[in-house]
């Protein structure tokens, strides 16, 4: 179930692209095709049939339903709670060769991809906070340590924009790319992930040995690679991110960018942690394990004392809960017990991958008549009215107004398929403009909607209803599962 | 050219700086402000807080304010109130705006808490403060009438009360930047998954929580959530510690680079406001803000929610936990963890890890 639904969410992204991409939609006809919710691929492009006038004579309500449609799509993610591969362990490997000297993105693929890059890192370390990024450039046939395996943003970026006064030339070489990716993976725990993404610009690779010996290599240390063409399909690239993930389909772990736009999801893709099959014991040597952690709390000193990690004068710093020893920066271990000291607001960083909002249900005018509630919940603005014209038809919406969304994912008693082919709602928008939390049953605006699961992870509602606390108070361990309950949605008893 | 005809006089309108929303999160916990009723009843605060809102809106002309209750168990909005405010019954009744002026009118002259000021002299009052002054008295005294004696808890629900707050701020920014530029619009359809592509927030946003209780480590997790949300947005969360002692706001605050004061008097709440919250983002550039120097960084365990320092964390969902738990099998994830990997290290290490197993089979 886990990897059908996660296939789903990558349907959405292409779709989306496909939706941008006007000239080339013939093209990529074979990315559309068989994902079968609107029609044949050729379909898909001819945005003009989608805007009709409405009562008023203006394009305006389609308009703005569009324009909905396109905020709600992203939104329509799966919810599961998945176990995902928090703690991980990325190289990304540059392609510094002349093929990234092309202009074919603009201004070049080397300028862009420095460009992303630097949004990349601080997408990443925002994502997997507690997570190790090493960055790695190919060029005249050789690999070169660009920025080692480090937690701290800021030196990756630092070494990245130091690429800028460089030139891109020779030839990359893709095995010795992997070989290098490989020896500095190799120290990786066995409980994170241990991942290398490349983004490869050129259609060769010039190795100085056998490139399917490194690929077996690679897969028997796990590691898996994922792979962001810039030009075309390479078949070795193919070969390559289908062996190290035989478990997932090609299409997520090898994709050529086919514009800036989409050069960047695929970018912005690689820094969800990836989910861990549910089969993880025996695959790929993934344990799970608990790991000792301290929580320091930060300390301003009068005057200066040593650090215990470069022995220099500071004032302010962070007691290692254990043994208190000073350290400047965390995350780091501590340099005199060995305690992995961290930041709890890291640790929290990574929760909304964990507990993941719900998808709230469209609303049909039936169901917010009924309701009667008149603003949103969240920021208060009003809901807009009735129109007229619907109200004629109260009782043909009245019997869908238990219509689910797409990936509302357990306790289902509505078949979602039937469902969902109801003309009240296209794409996931609702008629009357409303969005409904099934937990507490409050209705937000399209705005809060988003906000709601894009940005915040909470839902206004069921953080401010009434017996949210009770429920928790003064309880012993039963109450995990309250909360592990509250998080996925389900209704506290 | 232009300065001859005077033409540039009618370019220049962006001169002024932006408007500053303050969305302050008021801890209404009817417990806290009863302690604390020798010192600092709650009428005395909100009429502090009155004049500290009314000194926010007096800067400038088109600063805006929000107030949120945080109550024991629920938050709502103190202000703005929709006209038509009754979502919380869901019982479909339309009333209408008079409906609820007369209610505030009533209150008034009840005088539950509002009998220390504004009696009736509205004409040398003015009318924005004055509107504000009605609406989060009516709306106080309204809450704490459809307060049960049974709800009253020692906590707050401050996690819905920023959430509220967020979703607020998301709409007056989203609104504030289509009026003055219609173009952005377009901007989260364009590059749809990056998250830097929310607007970076013209209207100066700021969140302003006035805590009286403590104990928020049921909520961590939603908390944590609004935090980043927080820092991701760059809106700083001011906190006002009146009473009690919460790690969670310490941490909100300095995440997100706000203020946090733990009053020593709280008696001169008004001094406090005035002199440490007052300044908006822009202004705070050039003044030297009151921080708090140590900062608990520690965070609760998800077993029996206390508050710890040192932690066993599970590798798969990073829950925190305080003790290794029972059966090795993570209390949220399910999955069976390894204890190894702490015992590895020094030997005495190892000694403690079997004294806690002990423990935990007991």
């Amino acid at each position: 179930m886990a990897e059908s639904d996660d296939e789903y969410v990558q349907d959405i992204s292409d779709e989306d692209i496909e939706a941008h991409q006007v000239t080339r939609g013939a093209g990529a006809g074979s990315r559309v095709t068989g994902q079968g919710s609107r029609g044949a691929g050729w379909e898909v492009t001819r945005t003009w049939e989608n805007v009709v006038e409405g009562a008023d004579g203006t394009i305006s309500s389609t308009v703005e339903g569009l324009l909905e449609a396109g905020k709600r799509k992203r939104l329509l993610k799966d919810t599961t709670p998945l176990q995902r591969g928090i703690i991980r362990h990325l190289l990304l490997v540059l392609d510094l060769s002349n093929a990234m000297s092309d202009k074919d993105l603009r201004p070049t693929r080397y300028l862009l991809t420095l460009r992303y890059t630097i949004n990349f890192i601080t997408e990443f370390f925002e994502q997997n906070p507690i997570s190790q990024l090493g960055i790695i450039g190919t060029r005249d046939g050789l690999a070169l340590t660009i920025s080692s395996l480090s937690g701290n943003p800021n030196d990756h970026i630092s070494n990245i924009q130091k690429l800028h006064e460089q030139e891109p030339k020779g030839q990359p070489s893709l095995q010795n790319a992997l070989d290098m990716a490989r020896a500095a993976l190799f120290h990786a725990p066995t409980h994170t992930t241990r991942e290398v993404l490349i983004l490869f610009g050129s259609l060769l690779s010039s190795d100085p040995g056998d490139i399917h010996a490194t690929i077996s290599a690679l897969v028997s240390s796990h590691i898996t690679v994922t792979i962001i063409g810039l030009a075309a399909q390479v078949a070795i690239c193919l070969t390559l991110a289908t062996r190290t993930n035989p478990s997932l389909p090609p299409s997520q772990t090898y994709n050529v960018a086919l514009n800036e736009i989409h050069y960047r999801d695929l970018l912005m893709r690689a820094t969800t942690p990836p989910t861990t099959p549910h089969s993880t014991t025996e695959r790929s040597g993934v344990e799970s394990s608990l790991l000792m952690m301290g929580f320091p709390s930060r300390i301003v000193d009068p005057s200066p004392t040593l650090c215990a990690c470069h022995s220099r004068p500071t004032r302010g710093g962070y007691l290692c809960s254990r043994c208190s020893s000073k350290v400047c920066s965390l995350p780091t271990q501590c340099p005199a017990c060995g305690l992995t000291l961290i930041l709890s607001t890291h640790l929290a960083r990574s929760y909304h991958h964990l507990f993941p909002l719900r998808n709230w249900r469209e609303v049909t005018w039936a169901r917010a008549n009924e309701s009667g509630q008149k603003v949103c919940f969240g920021c208060q603005a009003p809901f807009p009215e009735r129109p007229a014209s619907l109200r004629r038809q109260s009782t043909s919406g009245a019997q869908n107004h238990v219509r689910m969304s797409l990936a509302t994912p357990r306790s289902q008693p509505h078949p979602p398929k039937a469902v969902h082919t109801s003309t009240a709602s296209k794409d996931g928008v609702s008629e009357s403009g409303r969005y409904e939390c099934e937990n507490c049953g409050r209705f937000f605006c399209i705005d809060c909607d988003v906000f709601a699961h894009e940005v915040v992870h909470n839902c206004p509602g069921c953080q401010s209803r009434e017996g949210i606390l009770t429920s928790g108070t003064g309880k012993g361990v039963g109450q995990t599962e309250v909360v592990v309950e509250e998080m996925t949605g389900e209704t506290a008893s | 050219m232009n300065a001859v005809d005077g033409s540039d006089h009618y370019n220049k309108t962006s001169d002024e700086p932006p408007p500053s929303l303050l969305t302050i999160i008021l801890d209404t916990n009817a417990h806290a402000w009863a302690l604390l009723a020798p010192t600092l009843p709650l009428s005395a605060a909100i009429a502090n807080l009155l004049v500290f809102i009314n000194a926010h809106l007096a800067f400038n002309n088109s600063n805006k304010v929000a107030i949120i209750a945080s109550h024991t168990q629920r938050a709502e909005f103190l202000y703005p109130i929709p006209s038509e405010d009754d979502s919380r019954q869901a019982n479909g009744s339309t009333h209408n705006g008079a409906q609820n002026g007369l209610d505030g009118d009533m209150n008034m002259t009840d005088g539950n808490e509002a009998n220390y000021a504004a009696t009736a002299d509205d004409a040398n009052h003015y009318r924005p403060f004055r509107h504000i002054q009605t609406t989060l008295l009516s709306a106080m005294s309204k809450l704490y009438k459809t307060t049960s004696p049974e709800s009253l808890t020692p906590t707050t629900s401050i996690a819905g009360a920023l959430t509220l707050a967020l979703t607020y701020i998301n709409k007056q920014s989203i609104a504030f930047s289509t009026t003055t530029s219609s173009k952005t619009n377009a901007d989260p359809l364009l590059a749809p998954s990056d998250p830097n592509s929310i607007q970076p927030a013209t209207l100066n946003p700021r969140i302003l929580i006035l805590s009286v209780s403590g104990d928020l480590a049921h909520q961590y997790i939603p908390i944590m959530n609004t935090i980043f949300a927080c820092q991701r947005l760059t809106i700083p969360i001011d906190i006002c510690k009146i009473a009690g002692d919460s790690v969670f706001l310490q941490q909100a605050s300095d995440a997100t680079h706000g203020t946090y004061i733990a009053l020593t008097h709280p008696r001169g709440l008004l001094q406090y406001l005035m002199l440490g919250f007052l300044p908006d983002q822009s202004s705070r550039k050039y003044l030297v803000p009151p921080t708090a120097v140590g900062v608990d960084f520690r965070a609760a365990c998800f077993c029996h929610r206390k508050v710890v320092d040192v932690g066993f964390v599970c590798s798969i969902c990073l829950s925190i936990f305080c003790s290794p738990p029972e059966g090795a099998v993570c209390l949220t994830c399910g999955t069976y963890l390894q204890l190894g990997e702490y015992g590895g290290k020094p030997a005495v290490v190892a000694k403690r890890k079997k004294k806690r197993k002990k423990g935990a089979d007991e």
